[in-house]
């Protein structure tokens, strides 16, 4: 068994190799439009089918989402096929509701824990990976891939057992290091509720990071370690100025992508609320977004809420991806 | 990691001694975290009266098959079982958005990585943007589309919308791999005589086996977890998939815990044996000596 190297997830290529493209390819620029047009009509065709779906289930959607938010669709509505336009109204009633701004700090703490707790819990299991042994690190690493593979659905509906009130082990465990958990409910009170529920994302999340982590921190070359060492560096100097300046790149990018799923967790909040998530006094915006949609059957205020979603994960994420774009991370991939 | 220098640093007499220390951390969080995993297994082999005891045993002492007898009879107080219908729904669907995904995918990442084609940096441009957009958000619209379509109740809205969602991911993937196989390997059969398309198919198609197979386990996980998309489309209890027929055992009063977790079991463990035995392949490197120099 091995570690997965970081090119099976995300493939990085440094240099792009000589001629991928055929030579005579490269003059076409100066040929007729009706020849170039002939050469891209292949590479268009295979593209094509990709680039249909995505516009039939993504882009077209996407912007039916912000058209949505704008009308008034409820169920009469939506069995009649009328539209009926309702400006401003479904965020005047979202900005005007009193859940507003706890609901969107309670997200912000909510992906602010999850995130932190992967990246700082995930980073440290690399290093670990990095200091034992090669058996002992095959035998983690096999315990990290089955909780990677296990689908969230399951997982969550396990971590529910885990914590039952009467016979859930969690309780027998602590009542018997000498807390008194007997009976003990975990899920009737907000902050209980949403620390199981972060936990168990946390839980799902950090074999990705582990294993992404501890392939970023071999790849470092070792003369710079030998380097620093011969320079009279010691342990703790070489981490923070060599091993960490090395593994920024792939840690700022797990960053991004952990803050983009943690908010828009649906499964574990969900199935560890046993679908109630009311219990949870004020609901991160994601799941807020599908309770107005499917339950209240308020399509155009969940929508509201799902644009409202999507704009707060562009603030964030956007200043990281300009700086990964700008460092050039990006950059090699997309100079195809 | 050979011996003096490790990857943090050089190895000091210090770090040496801690060896140990590391070890027991090692293997510490190694049982807390495949514990829930074990727990899983654990209780689903458990008869109901060992699983609802106020001391849980950490071994099916009593080791029984029951849940899964219970868990597949389960009838989510409708009356009827519907285990195999979600079951083979949940098969059928995501089998075929994988494979839908993994063509589509495959034939994009090839016509980017191989041809001069106008615009491929703004399409990857837009599939990294696609990326960022959350699937939970575009649940409404998605829903209200399918609606349009008459296409809820149907196994080809689901189809349709799994093979979309991992798309992405899937072509982003295989276009590393495509850009790693070296284009002289085509251009030489393509010498020799075979077409384009021969060259694709002969020559690309089975060095990228171990690529196309790991974003396939990738896009199967992703589709075979999805609750939200079957919940909204699928209305009728005989179309679902199976993790919104897990969802039906938890609305019950007095859970069934034995089989809910046999449930559990029967649904993750496919996939995580799957996933396991995969593993091995990705990594092996197959195109590493196809070409010298």
């Amino acid at each position: 068994m091995s570690v997965p190297t970081l090119s099976d997830l995300a493939p990085v290529r440094t240099e792009r190799p000589s001629a991928p493209v055929p030579s005579h390819w490269r003059h076409a620029k100066g040929r007729s439009w009706r020849r170039v047009l002939r050469r891209q009509l292949l590479p268009v065709a295979l593209v094509l089918p990709a680039l249909g779906l995505l516009a039939l289930m993504i882009f077209y959607p996407l912007g039916r989402l912000v058209a949505t938010s704008f009308q008034n669709l409820g169920p009469f509505q939506l069995i009649s096929h009328k539209v009926v336009w309702d400006g401003l109204a479904n965020y005047r009633s979202l900005f005007t509701s009193s859940d507003l701004g706890t609901s969107v700090l309670q997200t912000f703490l909510f992906v602010l824990a999850c995130v932190g707790l992967t990246m700082t819990i995930g980073t440290g299991v690399a290093l670990l990976l990095g200091r034992i042994g090669k058996l002992l690190r095959t035998v983690v690493t096999i315990c990290m891939l089955f909780v990677w593979a296990m689908p969230t659905s399951a997982a969550s509906i396990v971590w529910t057992w885990l914590f039952q009130t009467e016979y859930g082990v969690v309780n027998y465990v602590l009542t018997s290091l000498g807390g008194n958990f007997a009976n003990h409910n975990w899920f009737n009170s907000t902050l209980p509720a949403y620390s199981i529920i972060v936990a168990n994302i946390v839980w799902g999340a950090i074999p990705f990071v582990a294993l992404m982590m501890y392939s970023a921190f071999s790849l470092v070359p070792r003369e710079l370690f030998e380097a620093a060492a011969v320079d009279g560096a010691s342990p703790a100097t070489t981490f923070l100025r060599v091993t960490l300046p090395m593994v920024r790149p792939i840690f700022v990018l797990l960053t991004v992508l952990s803050i983009i799923w943690d908010a828009n967790v649906f499964n574990q909040v969900w199935y560890l609320t046993q679908g109630n998530a009311q219990l949870l006094n004020v609901i991160p915006l994601g799941v807020w977004q599908y309770i107005e949609a499917f339950s209240s059957n308020e399509y155009g205020l969940g929508a509201a809420v799902a644009v409202l979603m999507i704009l707060l994960l562009v603030a964030v994420t956007g200043y990281y991806i300009r700086i990964m774009v700008r460092t050039g991370q990006l950059r090699t991939e997309l100079r195809a | 990691m050979t011996a003096p220098v490790t990857m943090a640093g050089v190895r000091s007499a210090r770090y040496r001694g801690m060896t140990w220390v590391w070890r027991a951390v090692a293997i510490a969080f190694g049982m807390v975290i495949v514990f829930p995993v074990y727990w899983m297994v654990q209780s689903s082999f458990e008869p109901n009266g060992d699983i609802t005891s106020l001391k849980p045993n950490f071994f099916p002492v009593h080791f029984t098959l029951h849940d899964f007898v219970d868990a597949v009879n389960h009838t989510a107080g409708v009356g009827q079982a519907y285990f195999w219908d979600d079951a083979r729904n949940s098969l059928v669907v995501v089998t075929i958005a994988t494979l839908v995904t993994l063509l589509f995918g495959f034939l994009a990442a090839a016509a980017i990585s191989r041809f001069r084609l106008m615009g491929t940096t703004a399409f990857l441009v837009l599939i990294l943007v696609v990326q960022m957009v959350p699937g939970t958000a575009l649940i409404i619209p998605v829903f209200l589309l399918l609606n349009n379509l008459h296409l809820t109740d149907n196994y080809l809205g689901l189809i349709l919308a799994y093979s979309a969602s991992t798309l992405p991911f899937t072509i982003w993937a295989l276009k590393g791999f495509v850009g790693a196989v070296p284009y002289e390997l085509e251009e030489a059969a393509m010498v020799d005589g075979a077409s384009r398309f021969g060259a694709f198919r002969r020559i690309l198609l089975p060095l990228l086996l171990p690529g196309i197979i790991s974003a396939g386990i990738f896009a199967f996980i992703t589709a075979w977890n999805d609750f939200l998309v079957a919940d909204v489309v699928m209305q009728e209890n005989y179309h679902q998939t199976l993790p919104v027929w897990l969802f039906s055992f938890t609305t019950n009063t007095g859970t069934d815990y034995g089989g809910l977790m046999a449930g559990c079991t029967i649904m993750s463990l496919p996939v995580v044996i799957f996933f396991l035995l995969i593993q091995r392949r990705i990594v092996s490197g197959l195109t590493a000596g196809a070409v010298k120099g």
